[in-house]
């Protein structure tokens, strides 16, 4: 299942908070910062369970994250994904010549994975590091 | 005599965001300089100080990466190569000091100075465009004391302090008894403006739902319809014409307003531009009634860096030292546009994680060259790093002044001991300094 | 016509910063003393000659010519402070090219990068590809930017272009853009800039207007809430006296500056 015309927001949420004092290199931070949260109706046209990896796509890149209702909705049309290296993946780099990137209002698109592996922060820069 | 095996310190200040909490309560075991517990500190203020007692994320000596590997080194060793990498490097990037004290930041303005270096801190990418607006058109701020005291109009636009600034509402801005606001909660008005029903909008009074990155057309709408002019759209951002004409009549009976602006609107396409037209109608406003505006400040101490950098060198962020004075342009010399650019050939990186909160295309490129990470704890920036020098936590383990995100200066405390070999970042700093200009042959 | 001709010998590995590269600081001198003049690669002072080989000279600035050939696209801010004579680029070119220029000309025969013709004050700057963001625009922290001249960019301009720009009419100073089209915010802070785009433009054209005249022949993504609609019109007098033919709809704004405004975007039917 796939859904398009998203838009994407990324920012900070207390557990993102809480995990990355803690240490970002840990699976608190994980499972606080690695998922991506749907308005309710919309996770239910994704016809899958709450926690399954989906894979966020914007024209900036991709990233794979655990999936969860939101529960600062209604924001239907709207997905948000914590601050952190995983949002990273997909934000605009752009500044527009302002020096600040665009980190919120990309177009997405998301889709349920058979077979998904959300990674941990290390092992995402690792990756980044060998493109 | 006996001996006090738990120290109690009162009036502590938290070093985790801009709301600079100064009434935390911290329980030190003497023997073990370890925190073992904190009273009136939030969720995260709390972990933070925590996160410092000795565990397996600290790091204890300074390390040398060696052929894929790590091995703890002396810190003369760690910082003769620090001074190497830096001194031959013909574009380095010295970024982060948000979460520092100012004697620290003031080093960096020093150490940038002596290698002709880019210097740049956090805001570059959170509240560097308010401070771009604020250059443009000034800015009617004052102290979070004040909004406390007399604010009846409370606003939080793009901004979700319940999750970004856990105690902000209870200390200032919502849940407090003020001087002129004596039935605290009830004496004040909560409007939220953003495009999800945040937990800070389901506990206002209104929220404002705005299509995401409109946020300028719809100030733009207030501000017009402020001076009297009718709009000829009916629907402005996803608000009806109607919605802004009856929250133009509260701006203006508002005893006291204030507006609280976070990402949502730094962080959007417009960047600078909603804050700048942000700032005019809280101006515009004061032509009916008292107004005014404060950032949300995200680190502790990134006020305190734009303060520093501003004494020292004239200039917030994203300053240029290459040709021998200090330059500043965000855009040409922000650390994300010249990483895009791959224009950086060396970094250090001091009390902040890029390899976290840039893109992801920025990282990769600062990650082709050598980099140097002044942290107290793994984070995903120092696992890559090539130096890593170990810091203390500046407001638990060294002294400093930190300025909150109303720019009001407050001294940091020292409740305990850094343990291992770390030093203050100040300290660590001075030493990086003083190899350098012995290699340069001061 | 006295040309002088710079062509790039070596790859900059970062970006130089080619202020020296003006009419004014030619004119007088020879090839050789040219190659001494001073530039900067990253942090590192050298010699234009070490990055240039350099021919030709001239002795009145009127007639000086430097044609410049080879990638320049990472060569920041040519034809700085220029008073007179022309500067040809046969390429790309890094950013700030022309600024704070009194006079001359230069053209460029590709694109340029973000803050072309930055607080310009006279002559004119052509650009015959596209350019960045704050083209004829004010730096950071002033309050008048463009103040004279005029630009053309035959391309697509980006966001903020001619950001407090500031005219002058007991000077007669309009200080003009011409492009083939504008990102977001074009005109933002317009304090009597004149500007014409060919084509369409993004949001926010004309923000904060206090007066000026915007002309769009193309389309426009949606205008700001703040102006209002007055009327059609046959024809649009631009302040310098060039009439543009054409139906438009004539807008007045920014409404949020002013309730009252002589800021007008003109939009083609």
């Amino acid at each position: 299942m796939s859904l398009e015309n998203l838009i994407l927001l990324t920012g900070r949420t207390i557990n993102q908070g809480v995990a990355l004092e803690g240490g970002k290199t840990t699976k608190e931070n994980v499972r606080a910062a690695a998922i991506c949260a749907f308005d309710k109706d919309d996770f239910k046209k994704l016809d899958c369970l709450a926690g399954t990896p989906v894979k966020v796509s914007t024209a900036f890149g991709e990233v794979i994250v655990y999936s969860t209702i939101s529960e600062e909705g209604p924001h239907p049309g709207i997905i948000f994904i914590p601050m952190g290296p995983w949002s990273n993946q997909v934000v605009n780099p752009s500044t527009q010549g302002t020096g600040t990137p665009t980190f919120k209002g990309m177009k997405a698109k998301v889709e349920v994975l058979k077979n998904g592996k959300v990674l941990d922060a290390l092992d995402l820069i690792k990756q980044l590091k060998e493109a | 005599m006996v001996e006090k095996k738990i120290k109690t310190f009162y009036d502590v200040v938290c070093p985790f965001c801009g709301t600079l909490c100064d009434d935390l309560e911290v329980d030190i075991d003497v023997k073990e300089n370890k925190v073992i517990e904190m009273r009136n500190s939030c969720q995260i203020g709390t972990k933070k100080f925590f996160s410092s007692n000795p565990g397996s994320h600290r790091y204890l000596k300074p390390r040398i990466k060696d052929n894929g590997s790590y091995r703890e080194v002396s810190w003369d060793e760690a910082l003769d190569k620090a001074a190497d990498i830096l001194i031959k490097a013909k574009r380095p990037l010295l970024y982060g000091f948000s979460s520092t004290e100012c004697d620290a930041q003031s080093r960096g303005v020093e150490l940038a100075e002596i290698l002709g270096a880019i210097l740049d801190n956090t805001a570059s990418v959170c509240h560097g465009p308010s401070l771009l607006a604020i250059q443009d058109v000034g800015a009617p701020l004052s102290t979070l004391g004040e909004y406390k005291n007399r604010a009846d109009l409370v606003i939080f636009w793009g901004s979700n302090p319940v999750h970004a600034h856990p105690r902000h509402l209870g200390r200032y801005s919502e849940f407090v008894r003020g001087y002129f606001r004596t039935d605290g909660r009830n004496d004040r008005f909560i409007i939220v403006v953003d495009p999800r029903n945040t937990h800070t909008a389901q506990i206002a009074d209104l929220y404002i739902r705005v299509n995401p990155n409109e946020d300028y057309e719809l100030l733009n709408a207030i501000r017009a319809t402020l001076r009297g002019t009718e709009i000829d759209e009916k629907e402005v951002s996803g608000v009806s014409k109607e919605q802004i004409q009856e929250l133009v009549k509260i701006l203006r009976e508002a005893k006291f307003g204030v507006i609280f602006f976070g990402m949502g609107l730094t962080q959007t396409l417009a960047h600078h531009r909603n804050i700048d037209t942000a700032i005019c109608l809280v101006r515009e406003l004061n032509d009916y009634t008292k107004f005014l505006l404060c950032p949300m400040r995200g680190h502790y101490n990134v006020a305190g860096a734009n303060q520093v950098f501003t004494w020292n060198t004239g200039y917030a962020y994203s300053i240029d030292f290459s040709r021998g004075y200090a330059r500043y342009n965000p855009g040409e010399f922000s650390s994300v546009d010249l990483l895009m650019k791959d224009e950086v050939d060396a970094s250090l990186i001091v009390a902040s994680d890029p390899a976290s909160n840039f893109p992801a295309a920025s990282v990769k490129n600062m990650f082709k060259h050598p980099l140097i990470s002044i942290e107290p704890h793994e984070t995903p920036t120092s696992a890559f790093a090539d130096v890593i020098l170990p810091a203390a936590f500046a407001g638990i383990e060294c002294e400093g002044t930190a300025y909150r995100m109303d720019k009001v200066p407050i001294r940091l405390r020292k409740v305990k001991d850094a343990p291992g070999e770390c030093l203050s970042d100040k300290e660590i700093l001075e030493r990086l300094i003083e190899k350098v200009k012995h290699k340069l042959g001061d | 016509m006295a040309e002088i001709k710079l062509k790039l010998k070596k790859k900059p590995s970062f970006p130089l910063e080619v202020d020296s590269i003006t009419p004014d600081n030619f004119v007088g001198k020879t090839a050789a003393e040219i190659k001494k003049l001073e530039i900067y690669h990253g942090k590192d002072l050298v010699k234009l000659g070490d990055f240039f080989d350099v021919s030709g000279k001239s002795t009145d600035l009127k007639e000086t010519t430097i044609i410049i050939d080879g990638d320049v696209s990472r060569a920041k801010r040519v034809g700085e402070n220029m008073t007179g004579g022309e500067i040809i680029i046969n390429s790309d070119v890094g950013m700030h090219v022309g600024n704070q220029m009194k006079g001359g000309k230069i053209t460029v025969n590709g694109n340029a990068d973000d803050w072309a013709g930055a607080m310009m004050e006279g002559g004119e700057l052509i650009i015959n590809g596209d350019a960045g963001h704050y083209i004829g625009s004010a730096y950071r922290g002033f309050w008048q930017g463009m103040k004279s001249g005029i630009i053309r960019v035959k391309g697509k301009v980006g966001n903020e272009s001619m950001l407090w720009a500031k005219s002058s009419k007991p000077s007669n100073k309009w200080p003009t853009l011409y492009c083939g089209s504008a990102g977001a915010f074009l005109g933002i802070h317009n304090h009597g800039g004149t500007i014409v785009v060919e084509g369409d433009v993004d949001r926010c054209t004309g923000a904060d207007q206090a007066w000026g005249t915007i002309v769009i022949k193309g389309k426009i993504s949606r205008i700001l809430p703040s102006y209002k609609k007055m009327g059609q019109v046959d024809e649009v007098e631009l302040p310098n006296g060039e009439k543009i033919v054409g139906k438009f709809i004539e807008y007045s704004g920014d409404h949020s500056v002013n309730k009252e405004t002589n800021g007008r975007i003109y939009i083609a039917v």
